[in-house]
């Protein structure tokens, strides 16, 4: 087979699809709303449907965080993981019920709660994939998360992007370098051990090299005063003071508090359960 | 002028280490003074600047003695925050440095960190005095070396510090860049009237642009003096692994006494002497160009970037690579060198077009079957450090594919490297020099036909630098090619027989070394910097620019001759 | 190799001594620990799962990673960080919030680290390392076991529960639970870990501007070995389980039991918030009390260690002249 640059399903296409989903670059339409917005719009959505076990009021809510998905304009990648995870599950769950002599009834009710957390993750990937790390870690500010995790966030979505290339250098390394095994073995096993003690083995330069990248990162947060901001207060109240609430935020949580009562209205007349 | 720093009987001994980092320094450094700090790794140069920010103590816990005092504050009894306030610290991993995600983020964080009223007020200053408006709402990690320096150096004058250290500013950057900055760099000292103080180990920058000269050496300063006395102690400067500027060399070759320290002024102050430059015949270095072991046809190469648009990197490549040929492969940041060294690699394919390394299709074998054809050798050591010593990193290859007699060709290639007294340690602990040897010995034990070097040179002292070239010029019986993609014209000239001049992806030239240097048009266009021996020669009136101070001072006609 | 420990005189200050952490290096530990636990979980991320059968044969995370970080340095920063970076880089960034279950994990594994870190005396002892690691795997894995095993419990006090299913989960648990120690805790934990940690002590170190660790020598930010840190432990653990039951709570009873969940339902869910305010104030409190009390024992360790620090050092000056 002769080898040609791919563009999808390669390891570029991953960090970029990271890269992509890390810092909204897609737009849509929850990257434009205040922060806080947005994650009161989730906390909304993940908590809702804890309360009810009427399929009617979850299918409602379902399609509800679908449309947030879609308006978020998600990814392939995010997606792509999501609906293998889903196919997966559903597949797992058909197994397992028919190994151990279940029934229908049973695929029913796990079914339900694959709802319910099909309604979170949606929810959870339409609010946390429209947001930039700025946005995160100040709407994480404002609501008085402590200064370190908000900082953790923000600099991890910075650093994701260069640790997963500097991962990839080395890995490639070890593929340039280190003889593959001769024969596959049974179902491959020789390779997949191959693989994964590459993975391992790459560890080692990542750590020093991670540790001397940190080293710089922490003095020159250090002479911009990070420390001295957890401190005195002052840089926090201007970073608060620079968020807005808009009409358009307000709209969403009202539209979507709406939709979510309708959404019990709708239960309350025509009930379903399991 | 008064004293802005003053360092008196300052030692430092970092935690765990066993000989004091800085001994005894005592240094006054003068209110708006542009001073550049020179010395060889591990002078201390670092440590010392460190001492300013008040980093070293209160963040480098270690065995302090002795005072720094800045702007008349005890930096011991101050705060790595409140001097940061006076000092500006610019890295020289300055990517690094980068922690917010947006260009405009990054530089409103530290007046917003110390709750600066005005931070928008200072945010948009900088960004309009440093011309930084239409980056101002990217991504920091779309920037290219030279923007990401500049935000790094304006996140850092928003805090408004009266003093600006800058950590060797060309290791990461091609010379034309280098220069930019060091013309910011200028501006800032000249108008806005800030102290600067750099660490360099080009002595060419040190005397275009500095005012003072602190030489290091042992954890002490040996000296500090105007940068015109400073840059004609040559020797001294040799000893410490800075050879004097080629113009400087040159008029010393000449018999000048003071030289100079730009190119006009020595070529009048040559002419004053009454030297005068006739030329020699040079005839075109050899070049068998019979056996052709690489190609690439019709190579066309894109990258996607994170908008979803293609980016070309390369745009009809059509080579031949010739046993013998010792190529540079030279141009701008962006202009498609490290694409085309990992396409002959075949770490990647081409869209389109096919490339073939010893009569192989990089197409139909994987990039590891294709190791011990054509090896890559990357930037950065760092990257190619897999291993916990020199020895097991040069072995990775040979052993694994149980190659005959490999212990023997491994203790041969870490011996042709010098490299055999640390051959048991790590990697990362040697110094820059050391690390590229040692990835050169991980090269060559592959036993390749083609062996590519991106930057070998980069972030090296002067002295490094020679040990990698004449390295390198040592190879020919063991490759029978290999490709510098490089920005550092004096291993041009040094060592290529065979310069390809990429520019936005296409080939703009294909010449030797001496014809590059008397094409100047073609130099400013692709931003390089050619040596200063080859600009004097051709100022001198020479038709063919000479590659080295001894060439060119056998074309000089003098009265009597001093050996330089 | 000399040994310098011993300068003193009229420096100003001195970095040897007592080994300290001051508030940047803490950051460098916290923030190290993140980004590397983090592109760990990224890298587990991408990688598909391997299910033979019902079992699902996946690695739930490089155990090796963390393990490493509070192996060599402050295991309290390393432990508070390496959470983090799985939820920062995996979670929040791929839109993976799962909500309270992420307290949950955060909770579970910082204790579980945390404590493996602390028992981790010498990091060149392959031994410790290797109880470090099951012991992470163990900590974490059981607690969600024993809410697993609730739900079952559960589901077996009601007559009409759905055919076959508590047999299936506590069977799947088990096996889960074996193939986590195996999995994770083995094969991506003690035996890369029993290569990783001593290749990097005193390599990685230096680089923090950070004295490497002296087998022996008291851990900056270890687990104290008091009554209060084992309470404030144990109430976390309750607490973090807690967090599990108010989802889990859904599935065993909410599910099959629909009547059930209209009369009791809301009640059960405030009881569980009730109960995780509780227990996590109470385990402030002791934390609080430990503190206080904490001064007495300090001198003591002080002179514990200065002693195993002397010993050390002999050790190494004699290896020194011996090889």
């Amino acid at each position: 087979m002769l080898r040609k640059q791919r563009d999808v399903l390669s390891v570029e296409w991953i960090k970029l699809e990271l890269i992509r989903t890390a810092y909204a670059t897609r737009g849509g339409m929850f990257s434009r709303r205040d922060p806080r917005a947005v994650l009161v719009w989730y906390l909304i959505m993940a908590f809702v449907p804890w309360f009810t076990h009427n399929v009617t009021v979850l299918a409602v809510l379902f399609v509800i965080a679908a449309i947030g998905v879609f308006l978020a304009r998600v990814g392939p990648l995010v997606l792509g993981l999501f609906i293998i995870g889903i196919g997966f599950e559903i597949f797992y769950l058909i197994l397992v019920s028919l190994m151990f002599g279940g029934n229908l009834g049973t695929l029913a009710a796990l079914g339900v709660v694959n709802l319910k957390l099909g309604i979170i993750s949606m929810a959870s990937m339409a609010a946390f994939v429209s947001l930039d790390p700025e946005k995160l870690s100040d709407a994480l500010l404002a609501f008085k998360m402590p200064e370190l995790f908000a900082f953790g966030v923000s600099y991890g979505y910075r650093m994701l992007p260069i640790m997963v290339e500097e991962f990839n250098t080395v890995f490639d390394g070890f593929r340039l370098r280190m003889a593959p095994p001769e024969k596959r073995g049974f179902l491959g096993w020789r390779t997949v051990v191959h693989w994964a003690k590459m993975a391992i083995l790459s560890f080692y330069p990542i750590f020093l090299n991670t540790a001397k990248n940190v080293r710089t990162t922490v003095e020159a947060l250090e002479t911009r005063g990070f420390t001295y901001a957890t401190v005195d207060g002052r840089g926090r109240s201007i970073r608060l003071g620079q968020m807005r609430m808009g009409t358009v935020d307000w709209l969403l949580l009202v539209v979507t508090v709406a939709l979510v009562v309708g959404a019990f209205a709708a239960g309350q007349a025509w009930p379903l359960y399991r | 002028m008064s004293a802005i720093i003053e360092v008196s009987n300052l030692s430092f001994r970092y935690p765990g280490a066993e000989v004091d980092t800085l001994r005894n320094v005592n240094l006054t450094i003068e209110r708006g003074d542009f001073v550049a700090i020179v010395g060889g790794n591990g002078s201390g140069k670092t440590t010392l600047c460190k001492t300013f920010n008040g980093l070293v103590p209160h963040y480098w816990s270690g065995d302090f003695a002795g005072s720094v005092h800045v702007d008349g504050v005890d930096t011991f009894t101050s705060s790595v925050a409140a001097l940061s306030a006076k000092v500006g610290y610019v890295y020289q991993d300055f990517q690094n440095q980068l922690v917010r995600p947006t260009v405009r983020d990054e530089i409103s964080f530290g007046p917003i960190n110390f709750g600066h009223p005005d931070h928008v007020a200072r945010t948009a200053e900088v960004i309009t005095s440093l011309g930084l408006e239409d980056l101002a709402g990217r991504f920091t990690w779309q920037l290219s070396g030279g923007q990401a320096h500049t935000t790094a150096l304006a996140a850092v004058l928003a805090l408004r510090p009266e003093i600006l250290v800058v950590d060797e500013p060309v290791a990461e950057l091609d010379p034309a860049r280098a220069h930019d900055i060091y013309q910011r760099l200028r501006w800032l000292n000249e108008e806005l009237g800030l102290t600067i103080i750099t660490i360099e180990h080009h002595a060419e920058f040190i005397a275009q642009y500095a005012n003072s000269v602190v030489l290091m050496s042992y954890g002490a300063p040996v000296w500090h003096l105007p940068v015109d006395e400073a840059v004609n102690r040559t020797d001294e400067l040799a000893r410490h692994g800075i050879p004097a500027p080629q113009v400087i060399q040159v008029g010393r070759g000449a018999g000048l006494g003071q030289v100079p320290r730009d190119i006009p002024s020595a070529v009048s102050a040559l002419q004053a002497a009454g030297v005068t430059a006739r030329d020699l015949p040079r005839p075109p270095v050899s070049r068998p160009a019979t056996d052709v072991v690489a190609t690439a046809r019709g190579v066309r190469h894109s990258y996607r970037s994170v908008g979803g648009n293609l980016h070309t990197a390369l745009d009809g490549i059509d080579l031949d690579l010739h046993a013998g040929d010792r190529v540079a492969l030279v141009g701008g940041n962006g202009s498609g060198k490290t694409t085309l060294l990992k396409l002959l690699s075949g770490i990647l394919v081409a869209r389109e077009g096919d490339v073939t390394v010893d009569g192989i299709n990089t197409r139909t074998k994987s990039p590891g079957k294709l190791a011990g054809t054509t090896s890559y050798i990357y930037q950065h050591p760092q990257q190619m450090l897999l291993k916990d010593s020199v020895r097991s990193d040069v072995a990775l290859f040979p052993s694994g594919r149980r190659m005959d007699g490999w212990q023997e060709l491994v203790e041969q290639v870490i011996e042709r490297v010098n490299l055999s007294e640390f051959a048991e340690r790590d990697g990362r602990t040697l110094s820059g020099g050391q690390q590229r040897r040692a990835t050169l010995a991980i090269g060559l034990a592959m036993r390749p036909r083609v062996l590519l070097l991106d930057e070998p040179t980069s972030s090296l002292d002067v002295a490094s630098r020679e040990g990698v070239t004449a390295m390198l010029a040592d190879l020919s019986d063991a490759i029978s090619c290999a490709v510098v993609a490089t920005h550092d014209m004096h291993l041009v000239a040094d060592w290529a027989n065979r310069v390809i001049v990429l520019e936005q992806g296409r080939v703009a030239a294909d010449v030797e070394p001496r014809e590059l240097f008397a094409q100047p048009e073609l130099l400013a266009r692709v931003r390089l910097v050619p040596p200063q021996v080859a600009e004097l020669g051709l100022a001198l009136g020479l038709e063919q620019p000479p590659l080295n101070v001894v060439e060119l001072l056998e074309c000089l006609q003098v009265r009597e001759r001093v050996s330089c | 190799m000399t040994n310098d420990y011993q300068r003193a005189g009229s420096l100003r200050t001195s970095g040897s001594g007592a080994p300290e952490l001051r508030t940047p290096q803490k950051l460098m530990v916290f923030v190290l620990s993140m980004a590397l636990f983090g592109l760990a979980n990224i890298i587990l991320e991408i990688i598909p799962d391997v299910t033979i059968g019902p079992v699902d044969i996946s690695v739930a995370y490089f155990v090796f990673v963390p393990l490493a970080m509070v192996a060599l340095f402050s295991p309290f920063w390393a432990a508070l960080g390496a959470p983090l970076g799985e939820i920062v880089f995996v979670d929040l960034l791929m839109g993976d919030f799962s909500g309270l279950s992420e307290v949950e994990g955060y909770l579970q594994m910082f204790l579980a680290l945390y404590i493996a870190g602390s028992l981790i005396r010498n990091p060149r002892s392959r031994t410790q390392i290797w109880l470090g690691a099951i012991l992470v795997v163990v900590i974490d894995k059981f607690l969600s076991a024993i809410v697993d095993l609730a739900k079952v419990w559960l589901a077996l006090e009601d007559p009409e529960y759905v055919e076959g299913l508590p047999e299936s989960i506590l069977f799947l648990e088990g096996i889960g639970f074996g193939v986590d120690i195996v999995m994770s805790g083995i094969l991506f934990g003690a035996i890369p870990a029993m290569w990783l940690i001593p290749a990097l002590h005193g390599k990685i170190e230096p680089l923090l501007g950070m004295r490497p660790r002296v087998p022996g020598e008291p851990i900056p930010g270890q687990a104290p070995r008091t009554g209060w840190f084992v309470a404030v432990a144990v109430l976390l653990s309750i607490a973090a389980a807690f967090f599990a039951f108010i989802e889990a709570w859904d599935l065993n009873v909410g599910e099959w039991e629909p009547d059930f969940l209209d009369q009791f339902g809301m009640n059960f869910l405030w009881v569980s918030v009730g109960a995780i305010v509780v227990v996590l104030g109470l385990a402030y409190l002791a934390y609080r009390a430990g503190r206080k009390r904490d001064g007495e024992s300090q001198a003591r360790l002080q002179a514990e260690a200065d002693e195993a620090v002397a010993l050390a050092e002999r050790e190494r000056r004699e290896e020194s002249i011996h090889s």
